[in-house]
């Protein structure tokens, strides 16, 4: 039976499966011939030499205020209280626009890079040696759902793919026995846009971010019936291997039967390897300490972010980490919300940093820090801050970014990026270069075209190498 | 580090030695040439974008001579990297193109085959009249499906297969039409059926069945982008009249409504019937008016929309988008989005075309009379509904009035009262209010709130007593104060049980008629020291009675310390009703705050440690221009045994007369804001809609002329004029039922197209693919037909059964080339490795909802009820989207679950049933390792397959009967006898491993079952 057809499909699905979880189930597809052209086109695309493996996302959900962290205004001071002198200005709530608003956060030099950041930053500060500070981003819409379609499928419009399933399509994973695309998610709920923050689109679902909840089962179905030990399960499954194998051989042509088979085992793989991942308890004090994982406000934040540095050593492509909700969207008491916010996440987020590059991770793994726009220099009514698309501030780390940098500048009140503007394209494009894919190369047909992340034809993005080491 | 495995591919494509032309040619023509190459931007008059173009060449003469490259200046100037201009082709894309020239272009259609079909896009023209071609293979049946197919077969020297046994068909034809798996008494009866024409009576059985429409219905409310929520904005609002026209759906196809009737009513049902409010409301009516829903069923997020005035326009424009998005692509497999901002590269739309597609339903999306999705739908009650419902409902507020007249008589007389403590009626002249009441707190030095309380004073703040109540007057300045009783209270009982309360009426919000009312009514127990300044910690609660909300409580108000610790009881706060609060001693020191509404303790309620609730007095909150009257302020305690146990025996009987009157509250609210007859549409309501407007590049801010309706140029030819503006006195402009008209009319082309787009949608229904690949692409950038001549025969005789879609699919179920076996010998298998040329049937998995379905019916649970609302899902805990078991519609179809868009049934998602964002014309089946996790380890595949064995173990047989049946029912055939025996050895094993019980053998037969529903067997149709 092993005949020319059989040995092309066995062919196929062997060199895919080398190439990780993705890869597998994609391979099941290659009947289809539209998937099949996707296949070539994909490993096309992942023709640069890279300087990443992997991604960890800290997403910040509602729009941190750059000029309150990042982005240091003096200008806002002097015209506190004061009309904004620049003319109207582009406000989500049209209603409740006030006066200038100066920070009332004192900003500081840190490191030997000396980037200037705000008081209630200080670990982050103590990486400011490591990261690439962007202050001169920009993105298209003010309102929420919008701007995180941009940022996250860059097109505001919802059902575009995410990056995380473009890297995921592209690369696939290191790592058979857990997914490429993992969402940690807040154990207080979803953010704002729910799933789609991770959705696959109209890629094929595979791609599609797996999020791993608190608890004891972090996947769905990842825990066994009661009562049935691992011999009673091993029974089954060899039981159901010797029914699909005998399935298959009636049906060689059709690769995805012996897909099926395969996932059996990963599935019962999957059950030992994700509960090992995310078990902490295997971390020492010492590490567990620098997460912030001793102090209540730390703790949740950072156990999420050490469980990112575990599954990207493990050879997870690509790991989200989300907030409940939207907190960073401060409409009213913005000083006291960043205060708290800054203490939640300032010490995790910096650990990771620092935790990667002392295992010597940090060269091959991006870290990215960011929202999904920015805001106002005035006030929404007596102390809060409106959206704001025309500037926002994030930073990167590692794979390959440049360290202790700052880029790019906004206006003197912090409310348009003008000097080295970045687009949400550009930083797509920047970050699929980083990770080996060429982004106009990186395409899967839809609606009659070949489609991809970055549109470069439309968006006229183009790679930030002043952003690159 | 990737070029190995390129080599590995083009080793693959080697295998067949040329490259492909649709597969591998194409796609790099489309990324690097079509962009200046293309129908619209055609430079040197060169355009790569279909085969036929291609071969036509540009204004200098041919781009290609196969096998020879030297001839071809195609492969020179891009060898030289001559173009494209910038971004030159990859050496492993040049090797390809080397590669498909040198072996002589395959796939370019011959020069006397353009000839044929004239210089125009295949899909564009008029169905063709094919001939059905003669074939040497004379012992088909002759279904004119299979003839095409094996002429094309012929040519290659292969035929189709054998048909496939009877278990087999049944299975495939049962899952195809009905979406199930036969029944027993089905699957005896057809292999016991010896007549010739046993499989064309099955296949009229599936489809007379009602359970036909919910399976094909899903095909089109997929393509149509039906959903029960708005999507768009993160809030997924709900959309709970869509149900509607999900049913009209289901009901149309199960009545065969033809399918251009079935269009036309979608586009324009209210301009067919020429609706007016007035009209006499029939089946047919309601029908017509629903069906228009299909305009609705894009994202609408235009009920949130807060942002400022561009954001709330972008938001309404992308509700139109998404609606000329679905029809372009569902009707005629149009990819129409491009055109919105510049001409389509790559169909031939114009970027004015596209904006004259938007004035055909500008009515519907009027942009100065916008309407919201929740106000679309209209009352058209049948005859006697309305006046039946009225009916209904004056018996439902009797109902509901008696229910209350009962209980407050029965309060009256049962009302338990303990031991009063402390009473005011305020029956006593004017002045005795001080001799009770004070601004001070009995004990403080200071009084509550500057300037205080004025006690007997109408003017405001002040307290006074009229006609025997208590007035509370404040003026409209902010600031707290309070009136306290000058006696304390112990507000911490000693015994378990014990309780003290505090009740009084409110009889009015506003002590002034006119007056605006109070916005609050709110009181304090434990009142020891306004200003906080002595060393009593805690205490000075205060009860915020909100006349629309539950009461919030606060702990030490007011001041900096003051803390909401949250809300009691449910009942907001109006005239005319007794209110208070109920403290009663816990177990453990912990004490029970429950807010009384005519002296019943109502179901949220806190808890407060002793520390909390100091000695002090009752009193009222003065602030912010809230004045009211009250009457009737009681305190009493329950520290009698016999107090307490009566208190507890009125909770007890109190309960069901509280139940009675709040389920007819309910029924009768419910039925009130139900009135018969409400149907979501269309919404269309002038006949002068705003001009639409053409956008500069997609920008709404950038307005160019005006547009009026029209059709697409590619599809419209000379023979059919497009319609004048519609007769004076219309309703609507009538834009609509022209395009309708327009696109539907018989031997016109864009019915040519329909006819094709719809034919190819169930030839894909019942194969996997369809003739055409790309279903909701059949212009010049989607994929050509695999077999063009079968395609416009099989559309051309849709037509001529008057668009009858049963009779459309029993043609292709009844062929042979559907009939056959999926198992083919090797050398069909090489010479059809894919399957497109049908020597086989294909093997397919079985969809999302007959997976979930099947299980159901397994279990013998299948509750197979049609039509109605959506059956609610909830997001579990550990946030997995399920229908809970406790739902009384839990085992209903998959077809009728909320199709709520950021909320698919986590189990339907994992098995690819799509997240409608504008809509699925093809589900691309996928293997991960989420499913096989489901399969093994679900709570709901466990408890179905525990019902399944429950039931075969209902009756005693013996184990190898047994065995056997179980096998037929999970595959629909009996097992093969390796199968037999490695089942029959596991089940030796696993009971072994059970512990060998009776308890043990069930649960071994459990695991059995589980397995063979895993097994690709029974998740695959062969």
């Amino acid at each position: 039976m092993h005949d020319s057809t059989w040995e092309l499909n066995r062919r196929a699905f062997l060199a895919s499966h080398a190439g990780g979880l993705g890869a597998l189930a994609l391979t099941s597809l290659l009947q289809d011939q539209k998937l099949h052209a996707a296949e070539a086109r994909r490993h096309a695309a992942v023709s640069l030499t890279p300087k990443a493996k992997g991604v960890i996302c800290l997403f910040q959900h509602g729009g941190p205020s750059q000029i309150d962290l990042f982005d240091e205004k003096p200008m806002l001071r002097k015209y506190h209280g004061k009309p904004y002198p620049g003319g109207a200005l582009e406000t989500h709530f049209d209603k409740q626009a006030g006066n200038v608003l100066g920070s009332p956060f004192k900003f500081m030099p840190y490191g030997q890079s000396g980037i200037e950041m705000c008081e209630h930053l200080p670990c982050t500060g103590a990486i400011a040696d490591e990261i690439c500070l962007v202050r001169s981003m920009n993105t298209e819409s003010v309102d929420h759902e919008q701007a995180l379609r941009a940022i996250h499928g860059g097109k505001l419009i919802a059902g575009m793919p995410t990056l995380g399933s473009w890297v995921t399509y592209g690369l696939g994973t290191e790592n058979a026995n857990l997914p490429a695309y993992v969402v940690l998610g807040d154990p207080g709920g979803l953010p704002v846009d729910g799933e789609r923050n991770w959705s696959s689109g109209w890629l094929p679902a595979v791609y599609q971010g797996v999020p791993f909840r608190s608890g004891s089962s972090p996947v769905f179905n990842l825990q066994s019936p009661d009562g049935l030990t691992g011999k009673m399960r091993r029974n089954q499954l060899d039981l159901l291997a010797s029914f699909n194998q005998s399935f298959l051989d009636r049906h060689p042509e059709k690769s995805e039967l012996a897909a099926r088979i395969t996932n059996f085992e990963v599935a019962a793989r999957m059950q030992l390897a994700v509960p090992e991942a995310l078990d902490l308890s295997q971390e020492s004090e010492e590490t567990q300490k620098l997460y912030g994982l001793d102090r209540p406000e730390t703790e949740e934040y950072g156990r999420r972010c050490l469980t990112a540095r575990r599954l990207i050593e493990r050879g997870v492509r690509f790991v989200q980490i989300f907030m409940s909700g939207q907190p960073w969207d401060t409409h009213s008491k913005n000083a006291e919300q960043l205060t708290k916010l800054c203490q939640r996440t300032d010490r995790p987020s910096a650990a990771l940093v620092q935790d990667l590059k002392q295992r010597g991770l940090l060269d091959d793994t991006i870290v990215m820090w960011t929202g999904e726009f920015g805001r106002l220099p005035i006030s929404q009514g007596p102390d809060g801050r409106d959206h704001n698309r025309r500037a926002f501030s994030l930073w990167l780390a590692g794979g390959g970014f440049r360290k202790g940098y700052a880029h790019g500048a906004t206006d003197d009140f912090g409310y348009e990026s003008v000097k080295d503007v970045v687009t949400v394209h550009d930083l797509h494009a920047t970050l699929l270069t980083n990770l080996g894919i060429d982004h106009r190369r990186l395409t899967y047909p839809m609606d009659g075209r070949e489609a991809s992340l970055t549109d470069a034809e439309v968006t006229k993005c183009r790679i930030v190498d002043a952003l690159l080491a | 580090m990737f070029s190995k495995e390129i080599l590995l591919l083009i080793g693959l494509f080697t295998a067949d030695p040329a490259p492909k032309f649709d597969a591998q040619i194409v796609p790099l023509l489309k990324r690097h040439c079509v962009k200046c190459h293309g129908p619209v931007t055609a430079e040197a008059r060169l355009n790569l974008s279909t085969p036929g173009a291609v071969l036509r060449g540009s204004e200098n003469g041919p781009v290609l001579r196969p096998h020879d490259l030297e001839a071809s200046p195609l492969w020179k100037r891009i060898a030289a990297n001559e173009m494209p201009p910038e971004d030159p082709l990859s050496a492993d894309e040049k090797l390809l193109i080397r590669a498909w020239i040198e072996h002589g272009a395959p796939g370019l259609p011959t020069v006397a085959g353009l000839a044929a079909t004239g210089d125009g896009h295949w899909a564009f023209q008029k169905l063709s009249l094919p001939n059905v071609p003669d074939v040497a293979q004379t012992l088909l049946p002759q279904n004119p499906i299979d003839r095409f197919i094996q002429a094309d077969l012929e040519h290659e020297k292969l035929s189709l297969g054998p048909v496939a046994d009877r278990q087999t068909l049944i299975r495939r034809l049962s899952y195809d039409l009905l979406g199930l798996p036969p029944t027993d008494m089905e699957l005896q009866a057809f292999l016991n059926d010896g007549s010739p024409d046993a499989v064309e009576r099955l296949v009229d059985q599936y489809l007379a069945s009602p359970h036909y429409g919910e399976r094909i219905g899903k095909v089109w409310l997929d393509a149509a982008g039906y959903a029960d929520s708005n999507g768009y904005f993160n809030a997924d609002s709900d959309r709970p009249l869509a149900y509607r026209y999900r049913d009209y759906v289901i009901r149309s196809l199960n009545a065969d409504k033809p399918f251009d009737r079935f269009v036309r009513e979608q586009l324009a049902g209210d301009e067919l019937i020429g609706w007016t409010p007035d009209m006499p409301i029939t089946e047919e009516v309601i029908d017509a008016l629903t069906a228009t829903h299909f305009l609705r069923n894009g994202q609408d997020g235009t009920g949130e929309s807060d942002g400022n005035p561009d954001e709330v326009r972008a938001d309404r424009y992308y509700t139109i988008e998404g609606t000329m998005q679905i029809t372009a692509t569902s009707l005629l497999g149009l990819t129409i989005q491009c055109a919105k901002c510049h001409s389509h590269k790559f169909e031939p739309i114009s970027h004015r075309e596209y904006y004259q597609f938007q004035a055909v339903i500008a009515g519907v999306f009027h942009h100065e009379k916008w309407i919201k999705p929740n106000e679309r739908f209209v009352l058209a009650p049948l005859p006697g509904e309305r006046a039946a419902w009225e009916v209904r409902l004056a018996a439902a507020e009797d109902q509901t009035q008696l229910a209350k007249q009962k209980l407050a008589e029965w309060l009256t007389a049962n009302r338990p009262r303990g031991k009063i403590a402390w009473s005011d009626g305020f029956d006593g002249p004017p002045e005795s209010l001080a001799e009770r009441w004070s601004p001070k707190a009995p004990g403080d030095d200071a009084p509550g709130g500057e300037p205080a309380v004025a006690l007997n004073s109408a003017a405001a703040p002040g307290a006074r007593i009229i006609n025997g109540q208590l007035q509370v007057l404040e003026a409209g300045t902010a600031g707290n104060r309070w009136l306290v009783t000058r006696q304390i209270f112990d507000w911490t009982p000693d015994a378990v049980g014990a309780a003290i309360q505090v009740t009084f009426d409110l009889v009015d919000r506003r002590v002034d008629p006119n007056g605006t009312p109070a916005e609050r009514t709110a009181y304090y127990i434990a009142a020891h020291d306004f200003d906080d300044s002595g060393a009593k910690p805690g205490g000075n609660l205060l009860i915020d009675g909100n006349p629309a909300t539950s009461t919030t409580v606060y702990l030490d108000y007011p001041g900096a310390d003051q803390k909401q610790l949250g809300a009691i009881g449910t009942t907001p706060y109006t005239g005319g009703r007794n209110y208070g609060v109920r403290i009663t001693h816990q177990k453990d020191e912990k004490f029970l705050m429950e807010h009384l509404v005519d002296g019943v303790p109502e179901e949220k309620t806190l808890t407060f440690t002793e520390d909390q609730l100091p000695d002090g007095a009752f009193g009222y909150e003065f602030c912010c221009g809230r004045s009211y009257i009250v009457d009737n302020v009681v305190v009493e305690t329950f520290d009698q045994p016999q107090d307490i146990a009566a208190l507890a025996e009125f909770v007890k009987s109190v309960q069901p007369l509280k139940t009675s009157m709040s389920e007819a509250a309910k029924q009768a609210s419910a039925l009130k804001n139900n009135p018969p007859g409400k149907l979501p549409w269309a919404v269309d309501l002038t006949p002068n809609p705003p001009a639409v407007q053409w956008l500069n590049r997609g920008d709404y801010g950038s307005q160019k002329e005006p547009v009026g309706p029209g059709p697409f140029s590619a599809l419209s030819d000379d023979e059919q004029a497009w319609p004048e503006s519609p007769a004076e006195n219309a309703r609507t402009t009538g834009r609509r039922l022209a395009w309708a008209t327009w696109v539907t009319k018989p031997g016109s082309r864009p019915a040519s197209l329909i006819a094709r787009v719809q034919a190819n949608r169930f030839w894909q229904h019942h194969f996997g693919f369809g003739i055409v690949d790309t279903a909701d692409n059949f212009g010049l950038s989607g994929s050509p037909p695999t077999h063009p001549a079968l395609l416009d025969w099989l559309a051309g005789e849709f037509v001529r059964t008057d668009w009858s879609v049963k009779s459309l699919q029993r043609r292709i179920v009844t062929s042979q080339t559907y009939r056959q076996s999926s198992r083919s010998p090797q050398d069909q298998l090489n010479a059809d490795p894919d399957g497109r040329r049908y020597t086989r049937a294909p093997v397919r998995r079985l969809d999302a909802e007959a997976i979930r379905d099947t299980l159901l019916y397994h279990a013998g649970i299948l509750n197979d009820q049609l039509y109605g609302p959506y059956i609610k899902t909830d997001r579990a805990s550990n946030g997995e989207v399920i229908v809970q078991e406790k739902n009384p519609d839990f085992a209903r179809r998959s077809i009728y679950l909320y199709q709520r868009r950021t909320q698919v049934v986590s189990m339907l998602q994992i098995f690819d049933a799509p997240t409608i964002v504008f809509n699925s014309v093809r589900r691309t089946p996928t293997t991960i390792p989420l499913q096989s996790l489901n399969l093994l380890n679900s709570e709901f595949v466990s408890k179905r397959m525990l019902e399944f064995t429950q039931q075969v173990f209902a009756d005693d047989r013996p184990d190898d009967e047994r065995l056997k049946t179980v096998f037929l029912r999970l595959w629909g055939r009996p097992p093969t006898t390796e199968e037999y025996s490695a089942a029959q050895k596991f089940l030796a094993t696993q009971i072994a491993e059970r512990g060998g019980s009776p308890e043990a053998t069930r649960q071994a037969w459990l695991d059995l079952h589980q397995m063979l529903f895993a097994a690709s067997a029974a998740l695959y149709l062969e």
